[in-house]
């Protein structure tokens, strides 16, 4: 833990605020003034500078209406591939085609809609929900909107090239390692540079939730969207990595041709379907539970009356997040895993169904104390009840391992998955836009229209989709361009692809009523559902600020329970009601209890994380061409980009140490350590990349459970000495950089940077003896080569942004941007050294010790 | 009127880490048994490693494991059902923002996640007790 500085970094004055303090009223002049300078900090940049934009409010409103559109091109694929089974050998599409179209649908719809969605939802309304004025790393969302952007349109747009994967949107080895053509290559490049996009984003969310919460707002009355936003922060750093590291082991063999899925040379397509469905699973709650976390949102506001069950939902959303990484093997039940394997994972399965049930249950105990008004949000989120229970109960029914083979690979999979993410996640979603379209467009959907929308796609999906059980049962495989008349499949095909179209013409009502111009409805009221949470204090007309000023929270219902809470919000009367410098801030505040800790500078509009995310895509999309070289200039210029903007926008060394912030109350404006929203950053980031280390130490031991063969070739190949040398530079790195930010913090600058520069040294000696250690090795002739090739290359990446953090605290300290009292990034690095000391010394002891403890 | 001091602070800092460790606890524990479990019955199921059919003393560890975890998980229940305690205040919802309520709704939820987490363990227990065979 770092030494604090008490006298100068601690909270000072008045907290929690008085009554007679919140009475007394503020001048107007002196009002006007605070929000015509709060107005100038916040303003959105005009012209063509507009999309040098930052703020969560447009880049909430680009990231969904991107993931909005990647969702239509979706549709429309899923209603192209309807048209081609409405008859039995039809031949509207070909083979090859329709191949494309099917892992292009779902690979779109898990990849460029669903996830980015919840983030994108998160992104807009979460600051709304904490009264924050942003998120904590507003660049950072940017960033990843970029990213998402360039790495979407890349994606998506092969299948205009007709060079789109086809294997399925798994992937399964060795039907997708051997594929013709740079399908597989953009599937993996292109979404794992998604897939960053998606972890950056989730380190926001998760910050923001824990950090970013208005005074007074503890954990037991924050509102519910932010317990799921934290749950499934946490599931998307847990759930993401594995398939990052499965994505680094096939295009591992797909350029190189290191075997890792080629049983030939001892590898095994096992490990990647292990690897994409602990992904995959976890995947549809983190796609399901923001979803009925916008349902949490809307059911009190419709019954008119706080929330039924309150802990009990948080007790769903935390063991729905720990019980759905229990259940990955359940795609797998057909594979010839042991039946013991397959009980486990049978059992979590129906495990799972518990704390779903509760939440389910939890809504319509809260409808049935309230006083209900069918609003239009209400009949979606009723429509999703329906339809997620349907799909619920075939889910127990797939859950059960005999069942389960019979279904396997029909219609019947088919039915139920579109069930659960229809009813878990699209009309959740649908419900969310009517409910919250006033919050972020100022504006109300049509009333007609909704309603007109929401038979179609209700009819129409139900159409669609309850016929597919039955075709299931009859045995029509899924994946199949074609069938053949006599099958007794045509009728039930024919009526699904009727009901496509209905939903598909829902859709159009839908997307003409978001899209048409709304001048004539004028200003709409402010609050117009008579919501009781924070985000219904927004200001209409529209002002950029998020929250005229940061109000002090005691209540789950604020706008309900504490009568003159907007009142005082717009008259500045609470934090935060002025910008004097200028500058963008936001308070931060304490995990538990919410108790103001400091305030943050927040960054404002910037084109270079539009370059960044730009470079990053170079370094992607490259090799999927295989054309190297530019990638590598690619990539290091991405670097160069963060570092700038790292330099000149975060841990700023502050021009005061305090800032009066209303209320009697002064706070720090700097911090580092667990005070600060960067360390927590790099914690979660951290955690995020140690799980995919993991997965790769995984691939290990399975490999060695599933291949007698495996350690036996090259086992006791040259490294002890080598090894052993390179992970204790590495250790000696880890302790300098620990001891740098120890003399550091006791002003005695010179060792630091001695300190720093030896660590520095020792990375990059320790990384060349990593290397040194495997050379012998031909990663090309066997897996186990391989997996040694690829830890190493794992451990020589993360040591290069090792050094590149080492140096940077160093110049940090150099040129005044790292002191003994401003030292944020000193902790910040030390901490990414922590879990880097952990990654050698595990990587060391599977080079050089466990293939001889194990041969 | 209260005034922010360094000690309190601390003190609220420590109590944060602890309270949401004991949140999460007893579902790690249920993740750890499911871990053990599955990990356990790969290697005595891959006859290449062991050599012979241990399916017995698989089925032995992994009940005695089942009661331990499950031991610690009702443990940790009691714990946080005190931590409620609503029995002697009859308050179920704990919605208002005071420390009180904070620490009694850490508790609730704690306790009702030590439920959930042990069904969980005797769901994932119950196939070694019931099936015999790796096949």
């Amino acid at each position: 833990m770092t030494r604090r500085y008490p006298d100068v970094l601690d909270p000072q004055g008045t907290y929690p605020p008085t009554e007679d303090m919140l009475a007394e009223p503020v001048p107007q002049d002196v009002q006007e003034a605070q929000k015509k300078r709060l107005r100038a900090a916040w303003k959105t940049p005009q012209g063509w500078r507009y999309w040098s934009a930052v703020n969560n409010t447009e880049v909430g409103i680009w990231y969904t209406m991107t993931a909005f559109f990647f969702m239509l091109c979706a549709g429309i694929l899923a209603v192209l591939m309807r048209t081609q089974l409405a008859v039995p050998e039809n031949d509207f599409l070909d083979a090859d085609r329709y191949n494309q179209f099917f892992t292009m649908h779902g690979s779109a719809m898990m990849f460029l809609f669903a996830v980015p969605m919840f983030e994108a939802i998160s992104i807009l309304l979460l600051p709304g929900m904490l009264g924050a004025r942003d998120m904590p790393f507003p660049r950072l969302s940017a960033y990843g909107y970029w990213c998402f952007l360039i790495g979407g349109i890349f994606v998506f747009g092969s299948i205009l090239f007709d060079s789109a994967p086809k294997a399925g949107w798994f992937m399964y080895p060795p039907l997708a390692t051997k594929e013709e053509g740079i399908g597989p290559d953009i599937w993996l490049l292109g979404l794992s540079f998604i897939e960053v996009a998606s972890i950056a984003a989730a380190v926001e969310l998760i910050v923001g939730a824990l950090k970013c919460r208005p005074p007074g707002m503890r954990v037991n009355i924050m509102p519910l969207y932010a317990w799921y936003v934290m749950v499934v922060g946490g599931m998307i750093l847990f759930a993401f990595p594995p398939l990052i590291a499965g994505d680094f082991l096939f295009e591992l063999e797909r350029s190189f041709d290191w075997p890792f899925f080629d049983p030939v040379r001892g590898g095994d397509p096992m490990l990647w379907q292990h690897l994409f469905w602990i992904f995959g699973h976890p995947e549809v709650y983190i796609i399901f539970l923001p979803s009925i976390a916008i349902a949490a949102m809307i059911v009190p506001t419709v019954a008119r009356t706080p929330i039924v069950g309150y802990s009990w939902i948080v007790l769903s959303a935390v063991g729905t997040g720990f019980l759905s990484f229990g259940l990955w093997v359940h795609h797998m039940f057909t594979t010839g895993l042991p039946q013991i394997s397959l009980g486990f994972f049978s059992a979590a399965s129906e495990a799972v169904v518990i704390p779903t049930g509760i939440q389910l249950f939890a809504f319509v105990a809260t409808l049935m104390v309230g006083r209900v008004k069918m609003t239009l949000p209400m009949l979606w989120i009723a429509g999703a009840l329906a339809i997620f229970v349907a799909g619920g109960l075939t889910g127990v029914m797939l859950a059960i391992v005999p069942f389960n083979w019979q279904a396997h690979d029909s219609y019947f999979v088919v039915a139920h998955l579109h069930y659960t993410l229809f009813g878990g996640m699209v009309f959740p979603v649908m419900a969310g836009v009517y409910y919250f379209f006033p919050f972020f467009r100022k504006k109300l959907l049509s009333e007609t229209l909704g309603r007109w929308a929401f038979w179609l796609i209700f009819v129409g999906f139900n159409v669609t989709f309850l016929p597919m059980h039955l075709t299931g049962l009859k045995g029509m495989p899924r994946r199949i361009f074609t069938y053949p008349g006599s099958a007794g499949w045509d009728w039930l095909n024919m009526m699904s692809t009727v009901g496509a179209y209905i939903t598909a013409a829902g859709f159009a009502v839908f997307v003409y009523d978001l899209l048409r111009p709304k001048a004539y409805q004028g200003q709409i009221k402010r609050n117009p559902w008579g919501g009781g949470t924070l985000e219904w204090a927004h200001d209409v007309p529209e002002e950029a600020w998020g929250n005229r000023s940061v109000p002090y929270i005691t209540s789950r219902y604020p706008l309900w329970d504490q009568p003159k809470l907007v009142e005082r919000m717009d008259a500045g009367r609470y934090y935060l009601p002025d910008a004097p410098e200028g500058k963008r801030e936001t308070l931060i505040t304490s995990v538990i209890d919410a108790k103001p800790l400091m305030v943050q500078r927040v960054t404002g509009p910037a084109w270079i994380t539009m370059l960044a995310a730009f470079f990053t895509g170079g370094a992607f999309i490259f090799p999927t061409f295989h054309i190297y070289e530019p990638a590598i200039v690619c990539g290091a210029f991405a670097i160069v980009c963060v570092l700038y903007w790292l330099w000149t926008s975060t841990a700023q060394v502050p021009d005061q140490e305090r800032k009066d912030v209303g209320l009697g109350l002064s706070l720090p404006t700097y911090a580092s350590g667990p005070t600060s929203v960067g360390w927590w950053a790099v914690w979660i980031t951290m955690l995020g990349d140690s799980t995919a280390f993991a997965s790769l130490v995984f691939g290990f031991f399975f490999y060695w459970t599933a291949r007698p063969d495996f350690i036996t070739i090259g086992a006791d190949h040259a490294t002890g000495a080598a090894v052993a040398l390179g992970v204790t530079l590495f250790v000696v790195s880890w302790a300098a950089t620990v001891l740098a930010r120890e003399v550091n913090k006791r002003s005695h600058i010179t060792l630091a940077r001695i300190a720093l520069a030896l660590a520095a040294i020792c990375t990059a000696g320790g990384a060349g003896l990593i290397i040194l250690s495997v050379l012998d090795l031909e990663p090309t002739t066997h897996v186990y080569p391989a997996t040694m090739w690829a830890l190493m290359v794992w451990l020589v990446a993360h040591s290069l942004l090792g050094v590149i953090m080492q140096l940077y605290a160093l110049a940090g300290s150099i040129f005044g941007k790292v002191t003994p009292q401003y030292d944020a990034d000193l902790c910040n690095v030390t901490l990414f050294w922590h879990f880097m000391v952990l990654t050698a010394l595990v990587t060391g002891f599977i080079l050089g010790v466990a293939p001889r403890l194990l041969a | 009127m209260n005034q922010i001091s360094t000690e309190e602070e601390q003190e609220e800092f420590l109590e944060e880490q602890d309270s949401l460790w004991r949140l999460a606890l007893s579902p790690t524990l249920w993740a750890l048994h499911f871990v053990i479990c599955y990990g356990a019955t790969t290697v005595f199921c891959a006859d290449h490693i062991l050599g012979v059919d241990y399916l017995a003393t698989l089925r032995l560890g992994i009940g005695m494991l089942t009661i331990g975890i499950l031991a610690a998980i009702v443990w940790l229940g009691w714990g946080a059902w005190r931590q409620w305690d609503v029995v002697r205040d009859r308050e179920w919802e704990n919605d208002a923002g005071n420390n009180e309520d904070r620490h009694q709704f850490i508790g609730h939820a704690a306790f009702l996640l030590s439920l959930i987490s042990a069904v969980g363990v005797i769901y994932v227990s119950l196939p070694v007790l019931l099936i015999a065979s790796c096949a």
